[in-house]
């Protein structure tokens, strides 16, 4: 893997980042490619030999792009209570290893996130962490994102609802 | 609680007022550990979550770690997870399947049946007083199930499952035994912590329809509700037994937009053969069903899609307390078994757009319960001479709304579910629980 697609990589996630962490929402769906696979399946804790401990039969979320334009949507309406109060709310994106993909100017690339949100005034905040596992494909130097999936480290969550993008 | 806080307390709840001390209230919560949680049936699973023998799954019944397993001949038993020998916790899995569950800590091994079957070394270094049959691992008092529904109960003495659900098993019926082969868990459930109270969230499902127009008003703002700030109250609030409650929302005509729900027309005789006419009448309005389980098992059977092309979905879930401000919340997404997986998968992808950790509708609730216990914690809203007026209001149907002796269904039926009804009963039930030795110690 060359220097300067990991740099250019790089970029584009801290750009994902800045994007969302501003509420800028309708400018980050059109970083999603228009056939993206969005899941979040669950961490489970299971017996180590059966190696995975992620069950895929169960998600907190599985989206088209439809599904995501609608939850954008729906944040920016004025009774959005989760919105409103505006979150204030951080995304850390690192370790950022690239393959190779199927096709020509397609990458997978594994990412790790570590996601803090302030609400109101409440003196405890709320943190998310976990790895990701994108298809990315770049087109007219563009990068877009075909397909994510996001594994969370906690088999029980420590955020009241999962309302933020990943 | 003293005598005359508990006098002013029952005085209150007559009037439809709930004091707002005792929703966070450190000795109140230690009392409903104790004379609630320890007393009542609380929900561990579903019986298609362990499907063959040695499968198994851990869960907490409040604050106890238990591990539930299906041993060889089918049976599924519920044991206290903590090794005999020293306490250990046994199975530190979510769930899988084993042949036999073996300590960590110094290697003891129990059989599918709880039985301790191996003890290191054990000839070498156990006498005669060592009985290994006295040994096995803690069975939880009380296990009995009601469609495919496992709960668990600490009190040996305690009233027959059935019997504690009362009027609610006609619902259950509906919800869970209209189709053949009944009813299955899809994968496992969502688990997260909220900043909220089991009190006011399990009376949220139970006896809250009021909530949905504001809380839910972003639905409303994108056209997927109806503009009409009654829409949640059409249909019937229904009493039940021992603090249980539901909703059966309908809408302005008094019917569904579509018959069961949605579910496919070819399946219609089946519910017709499994249940009664007065069940599926019920049914066949039924937009919403959304009630609760006293003390903290909700469910929410509802419908998403388009015209012509709804699907129902279904989730249980247990607000487990962690504290008077913190819960876990589990949610079981449930599906029939009969239906054909391309409905189920919509059902699904229809539960986690609306329920669940990342649901749109669920994620207002956390929102409004995170600022419940956030505004009730204070010297006012705690003080127990109540001089501040710090009474939570329950007065919506109190003197305006009389039953509605035409409901097909058992339980007090109100024609409207915009009315506290159910939640002024559990608030009674809760009350009568709590205080259930204390009045021949302080007599009022
Ligand atoms: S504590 Fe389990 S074997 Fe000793
Ligand atoms: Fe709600």
């Amino acid at each position: 893997m060359n220097a300067q697609l990991q740099y250019e990589v790089e970029q584009f996630y801290y750009h994902e980042a800045y994007l969302l962490d501003h509420r800028r929402y309708e400018d980050w769906l059109n970083l999603l490619a228009d056939d993206i696979q969005y899941a979040m399946p669950l961490r489970v804790t299971v017996d180590n030999k059966e190696g995975s401990n992620i069950n895929e039969n169960m998600t907190y979320l599985d989206e088209r792009k439809p599904d995501l334009e609608l939850r954008v949507e729906r944040l920016f309406t004025k009774s959005a209570w989760v919105d409103n109060p505006a979150t204030r709310q951080r995304h850390y994106i690192h370790n950022v290893v690239i393959h190779e993909g199927e096709a020509p100017e397609e990458y997978h690339v594994h990412s790790c996130f570590l996601y803090k949100r302030s609400r109101s005034s409440e003196i405890e905040t709320e943190e998310l962490f976990g790895e990701r596992e994108d298809v990315l494909r770049k087109t007219e130097g563009k990068f877009t994102i075909v397909s994510r999936r996001i594994y969370p480290d906690q088999p029980v969550l420590t955020v009241k609802n999962l309302a933020m993008f990943l | 609680m003293n005598a005359k806080e508990l006098k002013q307390v029952k005085e209150q709840l007559k009037e439809g007022h709930f004091p707002q001390w005792m929703v966070t209230d450190p000795d109140i919560y230690k009392l409903e550990q104790d004379k609630i949680f320890a007393k009542t049936w609380l929900f561990i699973g579903h019986e298609s979550e362990v499907k063959e023998p040695g499968d198994y799954v851990t869960r907490m019944m409040a604050e106890d770690p238990v591990l539930m397993m299906k041993n060889k001949q089918g049976e599924i038993n519920v044991f206290l997870n903590s090794c005999s020998h020293r306490g250990t916790r046994l199975c530190t899995e979510d769930y899988g399947n084993k042949k036999a569950h073996t300590c960590p800590y110094h290697g003891w091994t129990y059989s599918l049946d709880g039985d301790l079957i191996g003890v290191v070394a054990g000839n070498k270094v156990f006498g005669e007083k060592m009985d290994k049959g006295d040994w096995g691992l803690r069975p939880i008092p009380r296990v009995e199930s009601y469609q495919g529904m496992i709960f668990g109960n600490l009190d040996p003495e305690a009233e027959p499952l059935e019997d504690y659900l009362g009027n609610m098993k006609w619902y259950f019926d509906i919800m869970l035994g209209r189709s053949d082969g009944g009813m299955e868990v899809w994968g496992v459930p969502h688990r997260w912590v909220a900043k909220a109270n089991w009190k006011m969230t399990s009376e949220n499902f139970a006896a809250d329809p009021y909530h949905v127009q504001t809380t839910h008003r972003s639905a409303v703002e994108l056209e997927l509700t109806p503009k009409d700030p009654m829409y949640a109250s059409y249909g019937h609030q229904v009493v039940l037994d021992n603090g249980h409650g539901i909703n059966v929302i309908t809408s302005e005509t008094g019917r569904s937009r579509l018959k069961y729900q949605g579910m496919p027309e070819d399946m219609w005789p089946m519910f017709e053969r499994n249940l009664t006419e007065n069940q599926q009448e019920v049914f066949s309005r039924v937009t919403n069903f959304v009630g609760g389980v006293f003390p903290n098992l909700s469910f929410i059977s509802t419908q998403s899609g388009s015209e012509g092309n709804g699907h129902n979905h279904l989730n249980f879930r247990v607000w487990r307390p962690l504290g008077p401000d913190k819960i876990e919340i589990l949610v079981w997404f449930m599906i029939d078994k009969a239906l054909p997986y391309e409905f189920k998968k919509k059902s699904y992808r229809g539960f986690l757009n609306t329920f669940g950790a990342a649901g749109t509708l669920e994620q207002d609730d956390t929102e409004n319960w995170a600022r419940i216990v956030e505004a009730s914690q204070g010297k006012m809203a705690r003080d127990r001479s109540l001089n501040y007026n710090n009474v939570i209001n329950y007065l919506m149907g109190f003197d305006n709304l009389e039953p509605d002796k035409e409901f097909p269904g058992p339980g007090t039926a109100y024609p409207s579910c915009y009315t506290d009804h159910i939640a002024r009963s559990m608030h009674r039930y809760w009350l009568s629980l709590i205080t259930a030795d204390m009045e021949e110690e302080e007599k009022v």
